[in-house]
């Protein structure tokens, strides 16, 4: 433990794996809950049922609580790789540094800009100005998700130029840009802020129902919420398979680490599946194993015996494959196990409905569906934050895979300094953390307020960009956002 | 090559420029943001500090949005610099995250808290924290950092605290306060506004006493600095610039004391303006001052056109919309008596 808390790179890797961590929590509920927002917009733009209005504005209560704390907390990821990984960036900055530039001029400034307008401005604009902005944040939100997606992926499977003296030069920006994890990677992490978003506002919506307050007011984001997800949920599964079968292709240290598989399955025989394992790092086995026969081969190949075969770790020097088999073998196992059981509460719950079980009156009935929608609020999170585990420890010893390893990437600082911001981030993360659970407990025990009026600039006929005459600043200065 | 020279040069000097925009907006820009924080600490009673708050609510995330741009695009264009500098500016640019950090949640949370005093200082500490960071980072460019001949960092961890470096974050924070000043007289009115009038006026003075000291002391202390100044035709760029300064300053202290509502944060950006001018010239063609080069740093003519391809087709609209941004809020900020009407 003394070692770790000495070794600058060690402490280096904590602490942007504690800050993205962290950071997660709040911009994957954001960026799919913008998704939310423009559909209960656009519903009430299109019925002029007002409750779809006061959906819009209870909702972003918490979206607004979430958002401000993910652009605070994502504010040192964007300078960490200069600070702590300055090789690193050195290295790979003619092109990674390229999206980042893009994902701030595309991305982020959309998404501030525009979210004042969102929060602030439903008296200030006409109606369809709004609604376009609310657009244009989600549009902002889920751009960033494409360009940190392309970037990271970009490491998993680095394209489109050559590493010379251990700097990369770009050749062709298409082909970086479209590497090969970069669609499958964006559109499963699209699917996953969506995904999540989804449960957390479907369990908000089961604790009210429980409750039984507001029944038809929350029995309505229930729904809607349910409408999207029997696309969503079986279609994350679908990619999140595919994204496996793309690591099998190409990173076969980290499939190997997410199966715990120590000894290679050669061609023709049929590869087992593992359920549950005691990986041993020092032994090289499993010291303990629960395996399904033949099942991994139908995973990866569709077929009884692989044609290719599955390197197992022990195929590597240990210097060349991840040390934290695992941590990689269980998130992997607990993301799945996670989206497995959304489907499945989906399915159920589309049943129910079907059955006629879901209206307005006899909703609070299902005691047992709700209290699982409940439970199933903070599951995305976890399921996220696994894959990413999966995804980045699974990587390892590489930075770039196969081009460029971590221990020589990053910036040679004293370990104390590091070991002070590290602290520091983390007090400050785990204080941030808890007070938006207290907050946001807040805001739900308040509930939505139900007799706002319409925004008075629905009634004016004409749509006017430029508000024509001198409107003062009226925003109260107290509980301004809502 | 031959044909191939001036684009390698050019390409550089568009991205210096580019990176030159989005400091000088943001500095300007998050200068009256974290201003206003750092104002709040004095601000008495709870009404007022709301309206200082409420005042940026709507733009703090635009505004802050800059620098991230900023940091983006560094990396991508001058990918050694974006190494080195942030390598040798560690501990301030924490610092600066940190404070950052700290005012942008005590926007949310004190939005649901009963008890607001708590994030009252976050607030104004967190600004104060931010504005820090970055005036020893600014102390910095002054001073240069030590690299080795790859341009990579070669000094020691605490080479960014001088007491050269002290009074020029000092100085920054005076100027931050005087534009969050001339802002909260744009946007209040009554007894507030004539607060800041007088905030305003004492930050002129001081802001004005740190310029002058700065001015002073860079071509005595470095002499890179020094032939630089006082080369030809710079000498005459170098020349002017006090002189206008002085000028712009005393037509901001006439404003002030007209009571006039508009003009004062048009000459403090205009003198904001005037200075970033001048510390171009004196870092240009620098990017790590004072050896390496932008040529030295720039990541390869390829990347440099791809990234200008996109940013710089945005660069207008994303200006367009910021501006549309302070036309929907432009005005007063009015305090409704009845807050439970539209605060649920």
């Amino acid at each position: 433990m003394l070692n770790v808390l000495s070794d600058t790179v060690t402490l280096s890797r904590l602490q942007f794996a504690l800050t993205a961590i962290f950071h997660m929590l709040w911009p994957v509920l954001t960026t799919g809950m913008a998704i939310y927002l423009v559909i209960v917009e656009a519903l009430w733009l299109k019925t002029r049922n007002v409750t779809y209005y006061h959906h819009a504005r209870f909702w972003t209560k918490l979206y607004v609580l979430n958002f401000g704390i993910g652009v605070a907390s994502g504010l040192p990821m964007a300078f960490q790789f200069g600070l702590n990984w300055a090789p690193f960036s050195e290295s790979v900055g003619d092109f990674l540094g390229t999206l980042l530039g893009f994902e701030g001029t595309m991305a982020f400034m959309l998404e501030a800009s525009f979210l004042g307008i969102m929060v602030f401005g439903w008296e200030r604009v006409p109606p369809l100005v709004h609604f376009l902005s609310t657009v244009l944040v989600a549009i902002g939100a889920n751009l960033s998700t494409f360009w940190i997606l392309t970037a990271n992926s970009w490491l998993q499977t680095p394209a489109g130029g050559i590493f010379a003296d251990g700097k990369f030069i770009v050749q062709d920006y298409f082909q970086a840009i479209t590497n090969p994890f970069m669609l499958n990677s964006f559109l499963h992490m699209f699917l996953a802020t969506l995904e999540t978003a989804l449960f957390v506002i479907g369990g908000i919506s089961a604790w009210y129902l429980i409750k039984k307050r507001e029944t038809e007011f929350f029995s309505r984001s229930f729904k809607l919420v349910l409408v999207v997800l029997i696309a969503v949920a079986p279609l994350q599964i679908f990619l999140g398979h595919l994204s496996a079968e793309q690591v099998y292709h190409y990173q076969p240290t980290k499939l190997a680490a997410m199966e715990a598989l120590w000894e290679t399955v050669p061609a023709n025989t049929p590869a087992d599946w593992s359920v549950l394992a005691l990986p041993n790092n020092k032994l090289e086995k499993n010291s303990w194993e629960l395996k399904v026969p033949g099942v991994l081969s139908y995973l990866l190949e569709l077929k009884p015996t692989l044609d290719t075969p599955i390197q197992g770790l022990k195929a590597w020097a240990p210097n060349d494959r991840p040390k934290m088999v695992g941590m990689v073998y269980y998130s992997f196992r607990i993301m799945i196990a996670i989206g497995m059981f959304f489907a499945a509460l989906m399915g159920i719950t589309v049943l129910q409905w079907w059955r006629g079980k879901l209206t307005t009156e006899v909703v609070s009935e299902n005691k047992w569906l709700l209290l699982s929608w409940v439970f199933a609020g903070p599951l995305g999170y976890i399921a996220v934050e696994c894959g990413w585990i999966v995804r980045c420890v699974g990587r390892q010893p590489w930075i770039v895979y196969g081009e460029l390893r971590t221990v020589e990437s990053a910036s040679d600082l004293p370990p104390g300094v590091i070991l002070f911001s590290l602290s520091g981030l983390m007090l400050m993360y785990a204080i941030f953390f808890l007070m938006t659970l207290y907050f946001g407990r807040k805001i739900l025990q308040k509930g939505p307020n139900l007799t706002l009026p319409a925004p008075r600039t629905l009634a004016q006929p004409t749509l006017v960009t430029e508000p024509a005459q001198h409107i003062p600043d009226q925003r109260p200065a107290e509980a301004s956002q809502s | 090559m031959q044909p191939l020279e001036p684009l390698q040069n050019f390409l550089p000097q568009v991205w210096f420029f580019i990176l030159g925009l989005f400091l000088f907006l943001y500095v300007l820009l998050d200068g009256f943001d974290l201003g206003v924080g750092i104002l709040s600490l004095t601000a008495k009673g709870e009404e007022r500090r709301s309206i200082l708050m409420t005042s940026l609510g709507n733009v703090w995330d635009a505004n802050e949005t800059w620098l991230v741009l900023m940091g983006g695009s560094l990396f991508g264009a001058f990918p050694l610099a974006y190494a080195t500098i942030l390598n040798a500016l560690y501990l301030p640019l924490v610092l600066m995250v940190v404070g950052l950090i700290l005012r942008a949640v005590s926007f949310e949370f004190r939005e649901n808290a009963e008890n607001k005093t708590i994030w009252n200082i976050t607030f104004g500490v967190g600004s104060f924290l931010a504005a820090l960071g970055q005036g020893f980072a600014l102390g910095t460019v002054f001073e240069g950092i030590k690299v080795d001949e790859l341009g990579h960092f070669a000094g020691g961890i605490w080479d960014w605290l001088t007491w050269h470096s002290v009074v020029v974050a000092l100085t920054l924070i005076q100027g931050y306060v005087l534009i969050g000043s001339t802002y909260l007289i744009l946007k209040t009115t009554g007894e507030l506004q004539k607060t800041h009038y007088r905030t305003a006026t004492i930050a002129t003075w001081t802001t004005l006493a740190g310029a002058v000291f700065i001015t002073v002391t860079t071509p005595i202390l470095w002499d890179h600095a020094r032939d630089l100044l006082f080369s030809r035709p710079l000498v005459y760029v170098f020349a002017a610039i006090p002189v206008l300064g002085l000028a712009l300053i005393v037509a901001l202290l006439r404003s002030l004391k007209l009571r006039q509502e508009n003009a004062p944060i048009i000459y403090t950006f205009l003198i904001f303006s005037l200075s970033f001018v001048g510390l171009g010239f004196l870092i240009f063609p620098n990017i790590i001052p004072p050896s390496v080069t932008i040529y030295q740093a720039a990541a390869a003519p390829s990347s440099l056109v791809f990234m200008l391809t996109f940013v710089g087709f945005l660069i207008p609209i994303v200006l367009g919309y910021n501006v549309y941004n302070y036309i929907v809020f432009r005005g007063k900020i009015v305090v409704k008596e009845e807050v439970s009407l539209s605060g649920n």
